[in-house]
């Protein structure tokens, strides 16, 4: 069982659940204390050991029934009477009987797969099978075509060929042993049909091995190539898959002000505080007293924009402006193609699809104008500037295409002076800024930092940086 | 880990936490035998009221020991969770003794003799005495096996989080003046978690994790029927129905567990027997606490009583107007 349980954990580490060597062995300890009889404890004890996120029970859930009981369950069902089932209970039990006496005479001995898939023995046949797999033999299969061949293979390996010999024996013996000619045929129409459930189990066996193997490889890949995927073109499955990303990604920047935040705790000596506790001292200043700063609560402004252009990523930028929403109170939102409006009540009250689909649909803002960022940046100077104080980060997402209108890069340069810091994340190439109506070079002078961030990996480092920084 | 502080099996657990009210599947009752035989701290998470903290609370009573709590916030320290130095004390020792001082001193032919002297006494103040030990260290240094519950964990910053791992993996804490302190009892850890942030991956792994859900209509059933004696068999289920329905709906929060008990309990108090009063309606905001759910539940309630209706008349339609002879038998 240990070497099942240490093989488990491989298999969750490869469909992309983290587990540590420690865990394994908690999982291990944990099932020695519960014994393996009650099959939901086990499961219990392993999800308790091995499993820390609640994202992660539900893929465990998955594996624990395919790997502990795919095999187990695909033998059972496939037991049973032969032909359709014309025998009770009763008689097909005594059929068996029959012939495990048969067999205990028979010379020389049969080996232990026939004697296991003649007798439907579940257990033995699962030994035998699990044994197979475990020696790494199981062909992979691409595709379905490449299936017959595989068991075929596997056939081979467990000696199919003995196994029908063997199988003829069993019938002359049985003959020998003065079956009438129905009995026989009974018989070998039982044999053929085991021999058939042999070749399912096989298929089923191939089957289970390559659900195990497979996916995990696949799944790498496919989140390696969504940190690598531009924003523009996200499908609905993509955008999903990228939420937990972003969830991350909004985490670390707390984690950063968190910090930061600690550091600036501690104020200026307050006189009247230490003199006051130095009275608990007999007028020795003790314990000095320092002022608390007022927290500093992390303040974000985000400015989006959520023009036909860049509606893919907008759509994703707002994502991870809700996640830092969640996170901190003080976050202020603000969408604009020409005009600008603030979404961040849309936020506090709906869940995030919604809030994106209100943003983003038209309501708020006319979504089918011309991006203009300098109408849109003058509005927000002349409505909103009051939002933004020294403690505030004005974080901008946009691709700075303004259809040739006034850039209004006053309101930037007004903006920066006011705000603590402000990022210009840029969803394009870099090298297509400043060209047509790109108006990134008359931006750029006026951010602390301006960054190329096309895709979840240069936003992973786009945050590392601010957190250098 | 002592004989007296320990369950015997899972069973053992569901029965226990049975004796002290609280009804748990399967899945909890296991980790929770496991979390005290491997001695390993339990991290819970789960949607907010769902018996969490209750869950430590049962554990100690149902063990009979005592339970340490400690509530995280944002900004909790060391000198808050775990000890502090009793200045007051070791400066009042220091003025009562100034004698004794002047005597260890005297002879001294220097200031740094003197010093020296002194030295050779600082262990008397940084001791054991002057130590005033704080939830963690009373938890570790009890002679008896205790629960410590390590509520909201996701609450407290990311350093403390930090710091909780050297307790939590040895069952030690350092302190510089003193060295360190072994655990006398490794305690029956609990750290609860309403997920506000995710649980660092180092933490993590030094627990065991359990996430416990709402309950299935059974077995909210069966807690209300228990917490909630008083009211009606009826009434109960038909409770929990609803509530279950409710908290199917899109909301800005989900009643709890808690809540659904509250609620039971109102319309005990008010003699409701039946959800179809007027009345109910007005205690619905026992379970939904913004105006939005508010909204979203009286409409479920209408829909639910409107269901209710089709189907009793169906039933007395159809055949014997057994329902509504059984509410007459009752009342």
């Amino acid at each position: 069982m240990e070497r099942r349980i240490l093989e488990f954990a491989g298999v969750l580490r490869n469909n992309g659940i983290r587990v540590s060597t420690a865990e394994t062995l908690e999982g291990l300890q944990a099932a020695g204390l519960l014994g393996l009889t009650d099959r939901g404890g086990f499961k219990n004890a392993l999800r308790a050991t091995m499993v820390k996120r609640t994202a992660d029970i539900e893929s465990f859930n998955r594996l624990f029934d395919v790997y502990f009981s795919g095999l187990g369950n695909l033998i059972k069902e496939l037991g049973g009477p032969a032909s359709g089932g014309q025998m009770t209970d009763a008689e097909f039990q005594e059929f068996l009987d029959q012939l495990a006496e048969l067999m205990q005479d028979m010379d020389p001995e049969m080996s232990e797969l026939a004697r296991a898939l003649v007798m439907q023995d579940a257990g033995a046949l699962e030994q035998i099978m699990r044994e197979m797999m475990e020696s790494g033999s199981v062909p992979a299969v691409d595709s379905p075509t490449q299936m017959p061949g595989a068991i075929r293979a596997m056939m081979e390996r467990l000696g199919a060929a003995g196994l029908a010999e063997e199988m003829d024996r069993l019938r002359d013996a049985a003959r020998e042993a003065g079956a009438d000619d129905d009995a026989v045929a009974r018989l070998e129409e039982y044999l053929e049909q085991r021999m058939r459930d042999l070749a399912d189990m096989l298929k089923g066996a191939v089957k289970i091995e390559n659900d195990q193997r497979e996916k995990p490889e696949e799944r790498k890949q496919e989140r390696d190539k969504l940190l690598d995927k531009s924003f523009y073109y996200l499908s609905p499955s993509e955008i999903r898959r990228m939420r937990e990303a972003v969830s991350a990604l909004a985490r670390k920047l707390k984690n950063m002000m968190s910090v930061r935040r600690k550091r600036m705790k501690r104020g200026r000596l307050d006189v009247k505080g230490t003199l006051r506790s130095s009275m608990e001292f007999g007028g020795v200043p003790f314990r000095v007293r320092y002022e608390n700063k007022r927290k500093e609560r992390p303040q974000v402004i985000i400015l989006c924009d959520i023009s036909d252009s860049v509606r893919n990523v907008s759509r994703f930028m707002l994502q991870f402006v809700h996640s830092l929403q969640d996170l901190y109170s003080r976050v202020r939102s603000y969408v604009f193609v020409a005009d600008i409006a603030e979404v961040t009540r849309l936020f506090k009250d709906n869940d995030i699809q919604t809030g994106i689909t209100e943003a983003i649909n038209g309501n708020v803002v006319n979504v089918y104008a011309h991006s203009d960022f300098g109408r849109a940046f003058r509005d927000f100077h002349r409505d909103h500037l009051e939002a933004v104080d020294s403690r505030t980060t004005v974080i901008i997402l946009g691709d700075a295409r303004n259809n040739y209108n006034a850039p209004n890069d006053w309101v930037l340069r007004d903006i920066q002076q006011r705000a603590k810091q402000v990022i210009w994340l840029n969803p394009e190439n870099r090298s297509t800024w400043g060209f047509g109506d790109s108006e990134m070079s008359k931006y750029a002078p006026h951010c602390d930092m301006v960054e190329e961030c096309r895709n979840l990996r240069q936003l992973y480092a786009v945050v590392d940086q601010i957190i250098l920084s | 880990m002592s004989s007296d502080t320990a369950y015997a099996s899972a069973e053992d657990v569901k029965r226990l936490l049975a004796d002290q009210k609280y009804i748990c599947d399967t899945n909890i009752a296991t980790v929770v035998y496991l979390a005290t035989m491997l001695g390993k701290p339990l991290l819970v998470e789960g949607p907010a009221g769902v018996g969490k903290t209750e869950l430590a609370k049962v554990i100690a009573s149902s063990l009979d020991t005592r339970l340490i709590r400690m509530q995280c916030y944002e900004g909790l320290d060391e000198a808050k969770a775990l000890y502090e130095w009793e200045y007051a004390k070791q400066l009042l020792y220091t003025q009562i003794l100034k004698d004794k001082i002047s005597e260890v001193t005297a002879g001294t032919k220097s200031l740094a003799e003197a010093v020296d002297r002194l030295t050779e006494q600082d262990d008397v103040f940084f001791s054991k005495r002057f130590v005033l030990p704080r939830p963690l260290l009373q938890a570790i240094q009890s002679e008896r096996r205790v629960v410590l519950l390590i509520d909201e964990i996701d609450k407290a910053d990311a350093e403390f989080e930090a710091f909780l791992l050297e307790i939590l993996s040895d069952f030690q804490v350092t302190i510089p003046e003193l060295g360190t302190i072994e655990a006398v009892n490794i305690p029956i850890v609990v750290l609860t978690s309403n997920n506000a942030r995710e649980m660092s991956d180092a933490l993590k792994r030094r627990c065991l994790h359990l996430y416990i859900d709402f309950p299935n209509i059974e077995l909210e059933h069966e807690i209300v029927r228990l917490k909630v004696p008083e009211a009606e068999e009826k009434l109960t289920k038909e409770v929990v129905e609803l509530v279950h329905s409710i908290r199917a709906l899109d909301l800005k929060k989900q009643p709890s567990i808690s809540e659904t008990l509250d609620w039971a309990r109102a319309l005990c108090v008010m003699n409701v027997d039946n959800l179809d009063e007027d009345l109910v309606k007005d205690t619905l905001a026992t379970i939904c606490k913004y105006e939005g759910d508010l909204r979203k539940a009286e409409k479920e309630l209408a829909q639910h009583l409107q269901k209710k209706k089709a189907s009793v008349a169906g039933e007395s339609g159809a055949a014997k107007p057994a329902a509504g002879d059984d509410k007459d038998l009752l009342h």
